[in-house]
């Protein structure tokens, strides 16, 4: 016997592809030890929300040996940026990150190749972090202001680039064979329910999201970007609908298309899994896309395991859902008067 | 503006501390009165209806949507802008420097009103719990953040300023061993907490013109004639652009170049871009705009894919005659020997709707010629490496004489990779010779640019007794309206990924894009990733029901492992699918059993890690109810 408030829990898995689909990827950057032992640099790309700046920032700071508040990040422009195409495909991380990965080794190797002659050291014994530089081994340290002014003063401006590639290749016309990525990431989640047999509504308590990321360079970002996937994942799953009739648009403002606000919010659970990508300095891949793709159908799980009714035309809106009740118990009379 | 008429209100106000007496216009509303004439543009205009929350500042110490609020209403008022709680220069408070720590902002757009509505929330009760802060945020939209760290930074601000939890928490944490695996804070963030960061809307030129668009009632009908000879006698307008100003190859998309700036003799969808005006007022644009004369004949539409499939269906494009975008098939095995070989077959179907992506900021840009002639494209497009090279072709010009700068996103999703109105923006920047602004409004923005492709899904699973798949034969044919844009692509990622991460020896996969006269679709979050997944773990679950097995037990059973052969035939490397599923199953602490109505028996439902349920049908909203809830 059914109550009127009912709990249940489902869960999906799912599986993405890093960067561009079938096809190779590229991204460049430029890189510069600043005066001040600050940092610089450049590519072209900016902020969507998803994090890359600050991202970027922490990739150069640990290259660089300096601090992410001590990067300035350049132009975001055609004219004055080296090609980083575009902001999408969950490949900022992986393309861009790695580009400014490489460039930034880049400028630091001109820069410890100097000091390595000042201290009269072997270059690969300088190591620097957080604004200071040292040689392995010895006491010679002294701060990225100094050693920046040193190697200037040596008449060389540590400078670096790089361009970073993903392998992908086309799929054959005929049956599909072929290798999209060179790195792909994997997701699980759990949804929990409560369905409203009176009303038909939904409600999400709990989501419990396991993604593998690589390696998270910001693991709070990366919970941002899993919150808001799911957040996207429950819209669709429950209310978003964008309608037509005969091509004119029903749903023309936020009235008309739902969007979930704070009320509809679950609570989200995290769980960041770490299979670092061997083919790229970081060992990062991404997270932004992938962490929508299993809400939807852990969701709709979820609704079958309260209440028994599957639905498999999205949204599961109330009217649905109450439908489809309807007709389980119409089917259950049937079945009992046989 | 300037120009003093008898109609002018004189206001005089408080604002951020400020005493002043101004001018304003009657038609104005406060939200344009401070952007506009006050250059206080952290307050965004997000919805221009009440429903988003992004322009709310505070009236006499409440919180007040200001687009809802006329100018003339603020006389004698006091006015508190989110540049009002930190001076320029000044601290952030305790609510925005949680924002910074926690993480709250994404791309930002919402934030500044997030900002406000969750100093109201802590001003009218300092002691306010979650539920009552998730309430008092109810007037406010987020589409980036899942809003979980938004609740986390109000919270964090409320124990500071309570004294319960000491200010340090607010700092940052520190370097510790290395700046990988750190949760530093964003760099971008005290700029969208402060409301200070400028998107593409928010920006002005000296003699900058603005823009309306005139759109396409009609879904598919041919353009007879369009007149913009009264438009443009209008006192006010600079220029009026259409089709034929286009001097060079005109056509745009991610795959297919299908798609021109503006209809060239034919539109195809509602909402279609027909001509557009420029003028020294978005007024006086707007008038001229409705003065254009556009003769149509409208001719046969087709709105449902699977119709436009079919022989003697309208057709869309004539390059294109049997309206398909794109077909992706994919083979592997022998699916027919798979379906013969298995215990059991299940067949079921799915449909997946069309959604708008809702970024908070709407479309915007300016664009002018600069001294070196070099024609400058300032938006938040997704893509300016490949805008430029679509916008140089197109406007006939060398490449580095066209330049792209890539403002701020307010969210993007995908929804800003299409190059749907920078051509616009460039042509008039060239033929005014001065900067053009254009801003879409909220109507403008959801009926005009691309939705996530609505799918209809057939699958068609074969497996064994003990839970081992056999075949899987999958059919998606998706709607991807007017123009090509992202189709081709998204029918390929779906495509590639359909079948989930799971050994299955026999497969066949086709996805179908297919043109019809609906809104087109294009790029989303996921790239019909997750259409097609949507189907295979639905259908996963069908399945483990009828063989009695535990959802995660089956999916371990034809799970990828190490080494693993894929769909297209990739061999992987390492491959994680038992690690998340494992850690999944592990949080949430799992109660094993096989897929069953089993809701009412299982032991792990409601821990400490669920969120309680919202009262009865305090959030019912019937679809079509205009009654958002207004909390705040
Ligand atoms: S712009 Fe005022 S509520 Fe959306
Ligand atoms: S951060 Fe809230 S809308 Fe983007």
């Amino acid at each position: 016997m059914m109550g009127r408030k009912m709990r249940g829990r489902g869960m999906a898995a799912s599986w993405y592809g890093i960067a561009r689909t079938a096809t190779i990827d590229r991204a460049g950057a430029w890189a510069e030890l600043d005066d001040g032992g600050t940092g610089k640099i450049v590519t072209g790309v900016t902020e969507i929300g998803e994090g890359i700046l600050t991202l970027l920032a922490q990739v150069a700071a640990e290259e660089m040996g300096i601090k992410p508040e001590d990067i300035t990040i350049g132009d975001n422009d055609t004219a004055r940026s080296p090609e980083a195409a575009h902001a999408g495909a969950t490949r900022q991380t992986y393309m861009i990150g790695n580009s400014v990965a490489l460039a930034c080794r880049d400028a630091r190797a001109k820069l410890d190749k100097e000091l390595a002659e000042h201290w009269d050291v072997e270059a690969d014994s300088i190591e620097a972090f957080d604004g200071e530089i040292w040689s392995k081994g010895s006491n010679l340290k002294m701060s990225m202001e100094e050693a920046v002014d040193i190697c200037k003063k040596r008449g060389v401006v540590p400078v670096g680039s790089g361009s970073f590639t993903a392998h992908g290749t086309g799929l054959d016309p005929v049956d599909g064979s072929g290798s999209p990525w060179q790195a792909y990431v994997f997701g699980t989640q759990v949804a929990e329910v409560e369905v409203d047999t009176v009303t038909g509504e939904v409600q999400v308590l709990g989501i419990w999201a396991a993604h593998d990321v690589g390696r998270a360079i910001n693991p709070r970002g990366v919970e941002g970007q899993i919150e808001g996937g799911v957040v996207q994942g429950l819209g669709q799953a429950l209310m978003e609908d964008y309608q037509l009739e005969d091509g004119h648009t029903k749903t023309h403002g936020f009235a008309k298309y739902i969007l979930p606000t704070s009320l509809d919010i679950p609570e989200i659970n995290t769980v960041i899994v770490e299979d670092p990508d061997p083919k790229s300095p970081l060992g990062a891949k991404g997270i932004g896309e992938p962490a929508l793709v299993p809400t939807a159908p852990a969701i709709m799980n979820a609704i079958y395991d309260a209440v028994g009714v599957r639905i498999t035309s999205l949204p599961a809106t109330p009217e649905k859902v109450l439908a489809a009740l309807q007709a389980k118990a119409a089917a259950g009379q049937l079945e009992a008067a046989e | 503006m300037s120009e003093q008429t008898p109609t002018d209100l004189q206001l005089e106000f408080q604002i951020n501390g400020r005493n002043m007496k101004r001018r304003a216009q009657p038609h104005q509303r406060l939200l344009d009165f401070i952007r506009d004439d006050l250059a206080l543009t952290g307050a965004k205009e997000g919805c221009g209806a009440g429903e988003c929350g992004t322009c709310s500042v505070f009236v006499d110490g409440k919180l007040v949507k200001s687009c809802l609020m006329p100018v003339a209403k603020a006389n004698g008022t006091k006015i508190e802008t989110i540049e009002g709680l930190a001076g320029w220069g000044g601290d952030l408070t305790p609510v925005q420097k949680a924002f910074h720590k926690t993480g709250a902002s994404q791309c930002g757009y919402c934030i500044p009103g997030m900002v406000m509505a969750a100093t109201s929330a802590l001003r009218e009760n300092p002691k306010a719990d979650i539920e009552e802060i998730k309430e008092r945020l109810g007037g406010n939209i987020c589409r980036c953040t899942g809003y979980t760290k938004i609740f986390e930074a109000v919270e964090m601000a409320r124990d500071v300023l309570s004294g319960e939890a000491n200010a340090a928490v607010l700092e940052a944490d520190g370097a510790g061993k290395s700046y990988i695996g750190n949760n530093v804070r964003r760099l971008d963030a005290p700029s969208k907490v402060a409301g200070r960061l400028r998107y593409a809307g928010d920006m002005v030129m000296p003699g900058m013109l603005h823009m309306q668009v005139l759109r396409s009632p009609h879904a598919h009908a041919l353009i007879k004639s369009i007149d913009t000879s009264e438009a443009e006698n209008l006192p006010g307008v600079a220029c009026v652009i259409t089709a034929d100003d286009v001097p060079g190859e005109d056509g745009f998309g991610v795959f297919v170049h299908d798609q021109p700036i503006m209809a060239r003799g034919r539109v195809r969808y509602v909402g279609e871009a027909i001509a557009a005006v420029t003028a020294d007022d978005m007024l006086t644009a707007v008038r001229a705009a409705s003065l254009i004369k556009v003769e149509y004949e409208p001719i046969a539409a087709v709105f449902d894919s699977e119709e436009a499939m079919q022989n003697g269906a309208p057709v869309v494009h004539d390059y294109a005659p049997d309206n398909i975008v794109k077909h992706i098939p994919i083979r592997k095995g022998d699916v027919e020997q798979g379906f013969a070989d298995a215990d059991l077959v299940v067949e079921q179907s799915y449909d997946t709707q069309a959604v708008e992506h809702a970024y908070l900021e709407p479309e915007a840009g300016i664009a002018y010629v600069d001294h070196d002639d070099v024609v400058t494209v300032v938006s938040p497009s997704q893509n300016i490496t490949h805008h430029r090279h679509m916008l140089a072709k197109i406007i006939d010009r060398p490449i580095n004489k066209v330049r792209f700068i890539m403002s701020p996103v307010g969210g993007g999703f995908g929804g800003k990779e299409d190059m749907i109105y920078q051509g616009m923006l460039a042509l008039s920047a060239m033929k005014t010779g001065a900067p053009v602004r254009l801003v879409y409004t909220r109507e403008e923005s959801i009926i005009s640019t691309a939705k996530r492709h609505p799918a209809r899904i057939t699958y068609k699973m074969g497996l064994k007794q003990d839970g081992r798949i056999t075949a899987v034969s999958f059919r998606m044919i998706s709607d991807g309206g007017a123009y090509g844009l992202s189709t081709e692509g998204v029918m390929r990622k779906a495509a590639i990924l359909a079948c989930g991460p799971y050994n299955i020896p026999n497969v066949q996969i086709d996805t179908y894009g297919v043109y019809t006269n609906n809104t087109p679709s294009g790029a989303f979050r996921t790239f019909g990733a997750m259409q097609s997944q949507f189907a295979t773990e639905s259908h996963m679950d069908i399945c483990a029901e009828k063989l009695g097995l535990d959802p995660f037990e089956f999916r371990r059973i034809n799970m990828m492992q190490n080494g693993a052969v894929t769909h297209t035939q990739q061999q992987l490397g390492s491959v994680s699918i038992g690690r998340v599923l494992e850690a999944a199953e592990k949080a949430s602490r799992w109660e094993t059993g096989p897929v069953s109505m089993r809701g009412q028996e299982r032991a792990d439902l409601g821990g400490d890690d669920t969120r309680p349920p919202c009262t009865l049908g305090a959030r019912f909203r019937k679809p079509g109810d205009d009654d958002r809830q207004e909390v705040a």
